[in-house]
């Protein structure tokens, strides 16, 4: 395979956008192996004070590394992944990631690219944070 | 309240220490092609090199590799599904004494997960048999939050082989604070 982007500073990464439905919150949670009733049980989600189930940490990071390889493609490799925690997502929200190219290094033969990035809904901003993926030279 | 300077330092006293039972969890199963599977369709990551062997076997890598942020999953506890609401959603029967009991006991009972930190090394590949090591990396003094007085809990977990090889860590913050004002 060959690397399906030649990554500039400043490039931006496409944008992704989730309709955060109760399925897919539940989907993420099991694939995750994150039992949690806040996160598939909305009735215990209410008495917990919440008004909706909302998605798991798991599911945040994951749904950040699908971000990063969406664009950086196959040959890539996630090596770091930095977020800070802000808004839930609730079922029935949107979610949004968009991101941009901070640095590129050349280490031995690979590049690492530095991303800064941000997933967010109507609440405000549900994860910023700082990735290195390192794609082949 | 007045900041307790003995509840420091026995916040000070659990430094290095596992956050709760051993501190050393070893997955149920190698990374395997199911659990991927199940994972790359929960979050319609279609990534081939994580699901397809001919692309994979084509790409850098040579061969199927887990999603690299899957890497806590495999570590995750199979849980016991009776009685999991009475346990405030803990999968199981906690072993032991945790430093969220210390906590709780002095009134900072609320948790708040603040930010989580992964670097990883390489890609897993289909039959390794991953460990978590866990330990408290550092607890701050007091402090006022919006949400209350608390203290900031950082753990870290260091994922292994079975041959010793450490293949990524994982940094995890959360807050522990008084609701309220307690």
């Amino acid at each position: 395979m060959t690397n399906v982007v030649a990554p500039q500073i400043g490039d931006t990464l496409p944008e992704l956008v989730l309709e955060m439905t109760s399925t897919r919150i539940v989907a993420g949670a099991i694939a995750t192996r994150d039992f949690m009733p806040v996160h598939h049980d909305r009735d215990y989600a209410n008495a917990q004070g919440a008004p909706e189930i909302f998605m798991n940490i798991l599911s945040t990071n994951g749904y950040c590394g699908r971000f990063l390889t969406d664009w950086a493609g196959p040959e890539s490799l996630i090596r770091s992944l930095k977020i800070r925690l802000g808004v839930p997502v609730f079922a029935g929200s949107t979610l949004k990631f968009t991101g941009h190219v901070t640095a590129i290094e050349s280490i031995g033969n690979e590049q690492f690219v530095h991303i800064d990035f941000t997933a967010s809904n109507d609440l405000g901003d549900h994860a910023t944070g700082t990735a290195i993926v390192a794609l082949p030279a | 309240m007045e900041s307790d300077s003995s509840f420091q330092n026995e916040l000070n006293t659990l430094i290095g220490r596992p956050p709760g039972g051993s501190g050393v969890t070893r997955s149920p199963d190698p990374v395997n092609q199911p659990m991927i599977r199940h994972w790359a369709a929960a979050f319609e990551d279609a990534n081939p090199v994580y699901t397809d062997p001919e692309a994979a076997e084509h790409s850098r890598f040579g061969q199927i590799v887990a999603p690299p942020l899957m890497l806590q999953t495999w570590t995750m506890p199979s849980p016991i599904i009776t009685g999991i609401a009475e346990r405030g959603g803990a999968p199981t029967q906690s072993e032991g004494p945790s430093i969220m009991t210390v906590f709780d006991r002095k009134g900072f009972s609320g948790t708040l997960a603040v930010g989580s930190e992964f670097e990883i090394h390489r890609h897993l590949r289909l039959g390794e048999v991953i460990s978590a090591s866990n330990i408290v990396e550092s607890i701050s003094e007091e402090k006022e939050t919006r949400l209350g007085r608390g203290h900031f809990v950082t753990w870290l977990t260091t994922y292994s082989t079975d041959d010793g090889e450490v293949v990524g860590t994982q940094r995890f913050r959360i807050l522990k604070f008084a609701a309220g004002g307690a």
